[in-house]
């Protein structure tokens, strides 16, 4: 027979399971969306680890996949070197909550050779596998970032194709000698390609990287040469008095934008590749140069000092009217542009040669919002990506170089030193 | 008794269904590597190497003249012409020796304008350009015949002093005179 008491006591106990019914549902219910929420605003990167199967452990290569990772901005890698058996899909207890886990094995006999699984980390199930395989050890670097760049693409990610891509680049060797050389975008492949005399400026001709241009100073007038880097074969562009350079290369190739002097005073021109017609886009007294496509290629943003200072100027390249794009800095001296998009070098200080000497911003020829993307050093050489979802710059801090990378959306960035021989001019 | 298998089954309903939110790709939506065979082509042939040497080699160097104290890089007798920092006007105090030298001679003057390290590629070309131009301009206004002149800009790339100190940077911002034979 229940007393008062233990109907009381029941009659609460059963308010109270009903109201915590209601609420662990309600949690439930609303958990996915919260989870997702989290997932969107916190951390849209996928949790990944990597498990290393080689026979020797290899250093750079793993330096360089942590950084293919980080930059791509889709994933968050662990940094801890994990080893363990490539062709087994046991993932340890320890990995299951990644994502994925990535196993590889590096060789380097008799080829460079990498191979490469990507398993859902929960189950070890296999989502892709491949080999890749090089015959110079030099270009291992290579493999690694075509590998990653493969994984992302297999995950649905937004490309990274940009880690394929060769850099070039001209660097002084002493006074009036420089070289160009090859690299991937981490440095850690290099390839001197035209050494002996002064070259400058090499810039891609075409999107597949098969030549370039550069401006050679082997005769009084200093002429542009576009260099087959596979062939060798070289073919004079243009020569002129005082300077030239070419400044950017459009979409399919069959236009450039340069920086002439025939009478000793630096314009920029476009010259048609096929008809070799030449076409001034500036006339003005002071220094105009650094000209980029802009815009569908409609207008161009370029420098110019007509203000009294150098500062990004835009022109359409039908009409007259020139326009100032940034409105900051005293000495503005470099750009390039991406769509609407443009990355510029400002310097800073009010002394000439103070260490903080250089920043980059990002800003827009529509205007709006001018974002700083670094704060120290001197940054200098800013390039967008072909996707212009990266700008890759040099910074020079006391006595260390270092080339660059800044993605945008994520606004990560990573640095990879190299041995201080000054840059003159760099290309993606 | 029956809340409380009620509240046992919606416990186990709910740890049966959290972790739902994990972002995992639709395996069917995965491609898997096929036939292993690598796909590294384009950049793997073997690119070339050139050699351009056999110009451009001489070095320059600066010596001071014992006269007047001022430096001088430039060759035949000819006063090497200094700027500040970012300018490109002609301080005609500079050019009486370079305009008596070049009436003095005969042939081509070659006028190379150079920068010190700091500014950027491009700019820094232009603005070597802008000096030479200038000295040009100077010795044209003072009768020297302009065919005689050309002039080339080696912005940074020939510095006479690498120390880093502003008495430094200002030899390296400059116009060399050469008589070209």
């Amino acid at each position: 027979m229940p007393t008062k008491r233990s109907i009381v006591s029941q009659c609460i106990e059963g308010i109270f399971l009903k109201y915590l019914l209601f609420v662990l549902l309600s949690l439930h219910l609303f958990a996915v969306d919260a989870s997702l929420t989290i997932e969107k605003d916190v951390e849209q990167r996928a949790r990944i680890a990597l498990i290393d199967g080689s026979e020797q452990f290899n250093p750079l290569a793993w330096k360089i996949l942590l950084s293919d990772f980080k930059i791509s901005g889709h994933f968050l890698s662990d940094t801890k070197h994990y080893t363990g058996d490539l062709a087994s899909n046991y993932i340890p207890a320890s990995l299951k909550n990644r994502e994925y886990v990535i196993k590889y094995k590096l060789s380097t006999t008799p080829k460079s050779t990498l191979w490469v699984r990507l398993l859902e980390a929960s189950s070890g199930k296999e989502l892709f596998q491949k080999r890749y395989r090089i015959s110079m050890e030099s270009k291992l670097p290579f493999l690694l970032h075509k590998a990653i760049s493969d994984i992302n693409n297999v995950l649905h990610y937004s490309k990274i194709d940009w880690i394929n891509r060769y850099v070039i680049f001209s660097r002084y060797v002493k006074a009036k000698q420089s070289e160009i050389v090859l690299a991937d975008y981490t440095f850690s492949y290099q390839k001197v390609i035209v050494r002996g005399g002064l070259n400058l400026f090499p810039i891609w001709a075409d999107a597949k990287q098969k030549s370039f241009y550069y401006t050679s100073y082997a005769s009084l007038r200093p002429t542009l040469y576009r260099l087959n880097i596979y062939t060798g074969s070289k073919e004079k562009i243009v020569a002129s008095e005082g300077m030239v350079v070419c400044s950017d290369v459009n979409h399919n190739g069959s236009k450039i934008l340069l920086t002439l002097a025939p009478q000793g005073q630096a314009d920029i021109y476009e010259l048609t590749l096929s008809s070799k017609q030449k076409r001034r886009i500036t006339q003005f007294h002071g220094i105009d140069v650094n000209a980029k496509y802009s815009k569908d290629e409609e207008s161009i943003v370029f420098v110019s000092n007509r203000l009294g200072h150098a500062n990004i100027f835009k022109k359409s390249l039908q009409g007259s009217a020139v326009l100032p794009v940034v409105f900051h800095g005293k000495n503005n001296n470099a750009c390039d542009s991406y769509g609407d998009k443009v990355v510029y070098t400002s310097r800073e200080s009010s002394h000439s040669f103070s260490q903080n000497s250089f920043n980059l911003y990002l800003t827009s020829t529509q205007g709006g919002v001018t974002r700083p993307l670094t704060t120290t050093g001197s940054n200098q050489f800013p390039r967008f990506s072909r996707d212009g979802s990266i700008v890759q710059f040099i910074k020079y801090r006391g006595n260390s170089s270092s080339i660059g990378y800044i993605n945008l959306e994520t606004s990560q960035s990573l640095l990879f030193p190299f041995k201080s021989k000054k840059i003159q001019s760099i290309a993606w | 008794m029956f809340q409380k298998k009620l509240l046992f089954f919606t416990l186990g309903f709910v740890f049966l269904f959290s972790g739902c939110g994990q972002v995992a790709p639709n395996p069917s939506e995965i491609e898997t590597g096929r036939n292993n065979v690598s796909d590294t082509t384009e950049i793997a042939p073997q690119t070339v190497s050139i050699d351009e040497g056999g110009f451009g080699s001489g070095e320059t160097s600066a010596t001071t003249d014992g006269a007047t104290g001022s430096y001088n890089s430039s060759a035949n007798g000819f006063q090497s012409v200094y700027f500040p920092f970012g300018e490109y006007e002609v301080d005609e105090s500079q050019m009486q020796r370079n305009i008596d030298r070049a009436k003095e001679t005969q042939g081509k003057i070659k006028l190379e304008g150079n920068c010190d390290e700091f500014g950027t590629d491009e700019y820094n070309y232009a603005l070597g350009l802008k000096r030479a131009q200038a000295v040009k301009e100077s010795l044209i206004n003072h009768g020297i015949a302009s065919g005689r002149i050309f002039i080339v800009s080696f912005g940074e790339s020939n510095p006479v002093c690498t120390v880093s100190s502003d008495a430094c940077y200002l030899q390296n911002r400059r116009v060399d005179f050469r008589l070209v034979k």
